[in-house]
């Protein structure tokens, strides 16, 4: 008897602890092509809270993430935000395919449930859709044109050569950096394609030289792919600048492609210098025993905005956290030195559209900002 | 010229990897009839192979080839042995081996999915990174090592076949499964033995093309096909088929890009557009079978 009691006491304990939890729902993709870019952003986002529940938690209530695998599919991403919402998620961080993303949307606002991407960079998620209880902290598409244009302007470039992939998003960058070229007066002399699953892009770096470029742009977003592009340009001997797009900010070309990186300039969000930068690097690494990155950066980000958000409520009222959120001002760990989000009269692009920086591959690390802002 | 040249010997060593695919296609679908398009995820198991034994643990080359090499023998007879033959066995039609190959192409991608992060994977030049030059003709060293390579096995292959007593059995099967069985030939060992060599070539294939285009997970698929159109243009009746296929169909792909005029994007269309070709005008390929 006194052991059934017992029982029912730590039941009724163990229940009162899960109720007493603040629960955020977390789409990411851990299959499908979003992959490299979900999963880091995801361990940075559970050590964050991890981090926050060490130090007693937010309204004195532990975080509890319930995470959710959307494969990138936005059919089932929609589903999943729904099936967090019954469970009780006050919040939902999304750091799956911006399409996926754009799906949840029409949960969250039906729902009217606060929803936050940290990472996601399209333009259209905040355009396409009136929904307020939406934000997006990850820089868009335009500002890292923007910048690396800004950087590569200064460099007096007139004639220069443009390559990308195949797939949808590094058609889509293909196209912007194309504009965004053009209306800095440069003029692009030759444009290429490397379809995935190419074995060789020598051919097209063979046309690129050719054209004689004063510099290349790389919009490719697919590391295999930009992989052989770098090994074709190295392979022949080429010695025009590379400006790269946001894609070379992740880590793995130290490793992937050990020898062919030196000197290429790309676009990030990440500046190692940053105070807040170093600190977050070395509580991690101490934590984790783990080298963290700018992915790690997003997740970690997005997880503390929301617990501001919270903070700020007072509440897990759904409504109240809205309002808060739109109210927000918070430095994190991405974006320049100095750099906070906001959202100003009623905008839910939360990232300085001068909070991107253009840094340098020094040997095979991704070394210093050269360049901050567009201007 | 000097560009041909480049391009030449760049585009003849992946039209030996195409080769190399496509004759793993060959040795399974002579003697047994089905079509494995699991051959480009076998591909795919050698290149994480190649990153394990080569980049991870830093083992000389060959030895870390023999290594990927017989382990991927052992993969070949073991896919037979546990999912193919009991469907032959059963009396099973050919499209439920070929269904389930297209099964075990998941099983092969998901389960390195999950065991290695989703980045690509590198592994090393077989000689490092460098180029050799003969006269106008340049490439890397994995170019002309690839070349090598392949042209050694389609020679051992060919040999395999025309002068030894278990290649006349393989074509004996491959002739007529039920008169070779009759003849005393045990149509199971060849079976076996088909599926695990046709292992070895796919990854041979993959652990040459690996230090190109890096290991990764999703890297299979795109070999499949472009082996299984080199298997089409050369034809499946001749071992030299997939390599004459390969070579065109890299040729195709590599000269389209550099020389035609066409908008960027547009030449990948080429190797569909040949494909297309092929099953239409020549469905048996470039090569005839023997009589």
């Amino acid at each position: 008897m006194k052991l059934v009691a017992m029982l029912a006491a730590a039941l009724i304990a163990v229940a009162a602890q899960a109720q007493d939890t603040i629960k955020i729902g977390v789409i990411t993709d851990r299959v499908g092509v979003s992959k490299p870019y979900s999963e880091p952003a995801t361990e940075g986002m559970v050590f964050g809270a991890n981090e926050i529940n060490k130090k007693g938690g937010v309204l004195g209530r532990r975080l509890e993430l319930l995470v959710e695998d959307d494969q990138s599919k936005p059919d089932v991403s929609a589903a999943l935000a729904r099936k967090l919402i019954d469970q009780g998620a006050v919040f939902i961080l999304s750091v799956s395919l911006s399409p996926a993303t754009q799906q949840q949307q029409t949960v969250t606002m039906e729902a009217k449930t606060p929803q936050m991407t940290p990472m996601n960079s399209a333009d259209y998620l905040t355009t396409q859709l009136d929904n307020p209880y939406f934000w997006q902290t990850g820089p868009l598409g335009s500002v890292q044109i923007a910048t690396l244009l800004a950087h590569a302007k200064k460099q007096n470039l007139k004639r220069v050569a443009l390559i990308t992939d195949n797939s949808d998003l590094g058609q889509a960058i293909g196209k912007a950096f194309r504009g965004g070229l053009e209306k800095a007066a440069m003029q692009v002399v030759d444009e290429e394609v490397v379809p995935l699953g190419a074995t060789s892009a020598t051919p097209q770096m063979q046309k690129i030289r050719a054209a004689n470029p004063d510099a290349m742009f790389v919009a490719g977003v697919v590391t295999a792919t930009n992989v052989l592009i770098f090994k074709a340009y190295r392979e022949l001997g080429l010695k025009f600048p590379i400006h790269a797009s946001y894609n070379l900010s992740v880590p793995i070309y130290m490793t992937a492609a050990k020898g062919l990186v030196n000197g290429i300039t790309f676009v990030d969000a990440y500046d190692p210098d940053k105070p807040e930068v170093k600190a977050f690097e070395a509580t991690y690494r101490k934590e984790t025993g783990k080298e963290p990155a700018n992915l790690h950066g997003y997740g970690y980000d997005g997880i503390m905005l929301v617990a501001e958000a919270i903070k700020k409520a007072g509440s897990t009222d759904k409504e109240k956290i809205r309002a808060a959120m739109q109210s927000l001002t918070y430095g994190g760990v991405m974006g320049a030195k100095g750099m906070k989000y906001h959202f100003p009269e009623g905008k839910r692009t939360g990232f300085d559209p001068n909070g991107m920086v253009v840094r340098v591959y020094e040997g095979d690390r991704q070394g210093r900002v050269v360049h901050v802002g567009q201007q | 010229m000097q560009d041909f040249f480049e391009l030449a010997v760049g585009a003849a060593a992946s039209g030996c990897v195409y080769g190399l695919i496509g004759l793993a296609y060959l040795l399974i679908i002579r003697p047994t009839g089905i079509i494995n398009f699991a051959v480009g995820e076998w591909a795919m198991l050698a290149a994480f192979g190649g990153y394990v034994t080569l980049t991870k643990y830093e083992w000389p080359y060959p030895v870390g080839m023999a290594v990927v090499l017989g382990l991927m023998f052992v993969v070949g007879w073991a896919t037979e042995r546990v999912v193919v033959r009991r469907l032959v066995e059963g009396g099973a039609p050919l499209l439920a081996p070929i269904l389930a190959l297209l099964g075990m192409l998941v099983v092969f991608r998901e389960s390195i999915s999950v065991t290695f992060p989703p980045d690509p994977h590198p592994v090393p030049d077989a000689f490092g990174i460098g180029r050799l030059e003969l006269g106008p003709i340049g490439g890397t060293y994995q170019s002309f090592f690839t070349i090598v390579t392949a042209l050694g096995v389609f020679i051992g292959a060919w040999l395999f076949f025309e002068r030894t007593v278990a290649g006349k059995a393989f074509e004996a099967v491959a002739l007529n499964r039920r008169a070779a069985a009759l003849m005393g030939i045990d149509l199971t060992r060849v079976t076996a033995l088909s599926f695990g060599a046709g292992a070895v070539v796919a990854g041979l294939g993959g652990l040459l093309v690996a230090p190109n285009i890096s290991a990764h997970y999703l890297m299979g698929v795109p070999l499949a096909i472009q082996g299984f159109t080199a298997l089409v243009i050369g034809g499946v009746g001749r071992v030299a088929g997939p390599l004459l296929g390969g070579l065109l169909l890299a040729l195709a792909e590599q000269l389209t890009v550099r020389y035609a005029p066409v908008p960027a994007g547009y030449a990948q269309g080429v190797p569909l557009v040949l494909l297309m070709v092929f099953l239409l005008l020549r469905p048996t390929g470039l090569l005839k079978a023997k009589v």
